[in-house]
């Protein structure tokens, strides 16, 4: 596990180089409606918190009722790290099929980067 | 611009606790993601083809389908038909309101001011009783244009994020519900100033409105899993849970009849609640995870965008 998290943190790092974070808190937009990074957040939103998400195993924010189709794929051992967040920013479908997220694809490499940098930026996923 | 292709049409006619009743599934391009669907009054059926961007008309007749590119980077949500006869769309992606002549297949982009938000994630649409088109963005906004000037006013939304569904009713009232608000609103036609209506269960999640042929507004509360209405004549609120252990209660839309037509994911069907008789009935999607987040139709006909299966679906009633 100690090891899981010390390869996650480190591709959280490499990610924050290879993106823009503050760019990447302009792309979150697309996330706003329904996700947010603040711990605190009041809001009952749409989406679980992505607060710390990098790491993190999927659909394990508790009280968030997830969809079924996330459930499976934490069963199957999904893991929010940079590659996942990435592909699944690309195509949410083909990483979750089934998903309940419905985001347009960002098809953009490089705002994919910025925003998995912005969502690094809240820490990572630990106790 | 892409050549027409034919749709794989499903038909099953099929008598059951929800009454005859005949339901059609027509398979679209994988990657289209209908979102939203709307069936104008020459019979062609539009839908927003989300993650591919583009306007989809399908000829339920023949089943062929046509599709529309809306432009770079388009992502349309939602659909509607206009007063003029033409789809209208409200596009994520460009974050502008779309229009595409069916004659001439014409697209017609008016962009949002992007210093207010650059993007506002729109959501929905719905045309006032003067000709211009409302809509909500779910990042927290609401907005109006006016077709024919092109003039575009946009407000900030009560609470903030969560505006989702909106409508118009009969006289041309214009109401929209936040998600992430909770809330029902009413906008005033000429200041845009929006005057808000708590729905009576508490963080309900409203996320669509219909009305019916009285003014009444019919509301799909997805963490609730009810369905609400709120009567501005009388003041008034009532609300029903939908059948199931836990109901997740998406779209809604209210037929001629004033029955009232309703998504639900747990059950994985389009329900129908009859506010006479206080009933509900269903109609399970014959695939799992049909993840059905609009439907809109006509007399007898209720036309459903499955965008977890990327088909589009018909239940003919008599």
């Amino acid at each position: 596990m100690l090891q899981a998290l010390i390869g996650a943190v480190l591709l959280a790092a490499a990610a924050a180089e290879a993106g823009n974070a503050t760019r990447g808190e302009r792309a979150f937009q697309r996330c706003f409606a329904c996700h947010s990074v603040d711990p605190a957040e009041p809001a009952k939103l749409q989406g679980p918190s992505l607060f710390k998400i990098i790491g993190r195993p999927a659909a394990a924010v508790p009280g968030f009722v997830y969809s079924e189709a996330m459930q499976k794929a934490a069963a199957a051992g999904l893991v929010w790290d940079v590659a996942t967040l990435e592909r699944f920013l690309a195509d949410p479908e083909a990483v979750v099929a089934g998903t309940a997220m419905s985001i347009p694809p960002v098809r953009d490499g490089d705002e994919r980067a910025d925003l998995v940098a912005y969502l690094t930026r809240s820490g990572a996923f630990g106790p | 611009m892409r050549s027409s292709r034919f749709a794989l049409i499903l038909l099953l006619a099929v008598s059951t606790s929800a009454g005859a009743h005949e339901s059609k599934y027509y398979d679209l391009a994988k990657g289209d993601y209908p979102h939203d669907v709307a069936i104008s009054a020459k019979g062609e059926v539009w839908f927003a083809g989300q993650k591919a961007g583009i306007a989809g008309r399908l000829d339920p007749a023949s089943g062929s389908i046509e599709r529309i590119a809306l432009g770079k980077n388009s992502a349309p949500h939602g659909v509607i038909i206009g007063p003029d006869g033409a789809p209208w769309f409200t596009d994520g992606g460009q974050n502008a309101i779309v229009r595409v002549d069916p004659g001439s297949k014409a697209v017609k982009v008016w962009s949002l001011p992007p210093e207010r938000m650059p993007y506002t994630n729109l959501n929905t649409a719905a045309f006032d009783g003067r000709g211009r088109i409302w809509f909500t963005g779910q990042n927290g906004i609401y907005g109006r244009l006016d077709p024919s000037s092109g003039d575009m006013k946009v407000w900030d939304a009560p609470k903030g994020r969560g505006p989702y569904g909106i409508t118009g009713t009969p006289k041309g009232d214009i109401w929209f519900v936040s998600l992430a608000g909770n809330y029902l609103a009413n906008v005033d036609l000429e200041s845009g100033a929006a005057t808000v209506y708590e729905p009576p269960t508490k963080e309900q999640g409203a996320r669509r409105v219909w009305s019916d042929s009285k003014g009444r507004l019919w509301i799909s509360e997805w963490n609730s899993g009810n369905v609400s209405v709120y009567d501005p004549a009388l003041k008034r609120w009532q609300q029903w849970k939908l059948p199931g252990a836990s109901p997740r209660t998406y779209a809604v839309w209210v037929d001629p009849d004033d029955k009232v037509w309703l998504t639900e994911w747990s059950s994985n069907a389009v329900v129908r609640f009859d506010p006479e008789t206080e009933t509900f009935a269903s109609f399970p999607s014959d695939r799992p995870g049909a993840n059905v987040r609009q439907l809109l139709g006509r007399k007898g006909e209720a036309w459903i965008a499955e965008s977890g299966t990327e088909r589009i679906r018909v239940i003919r009633t008599p």
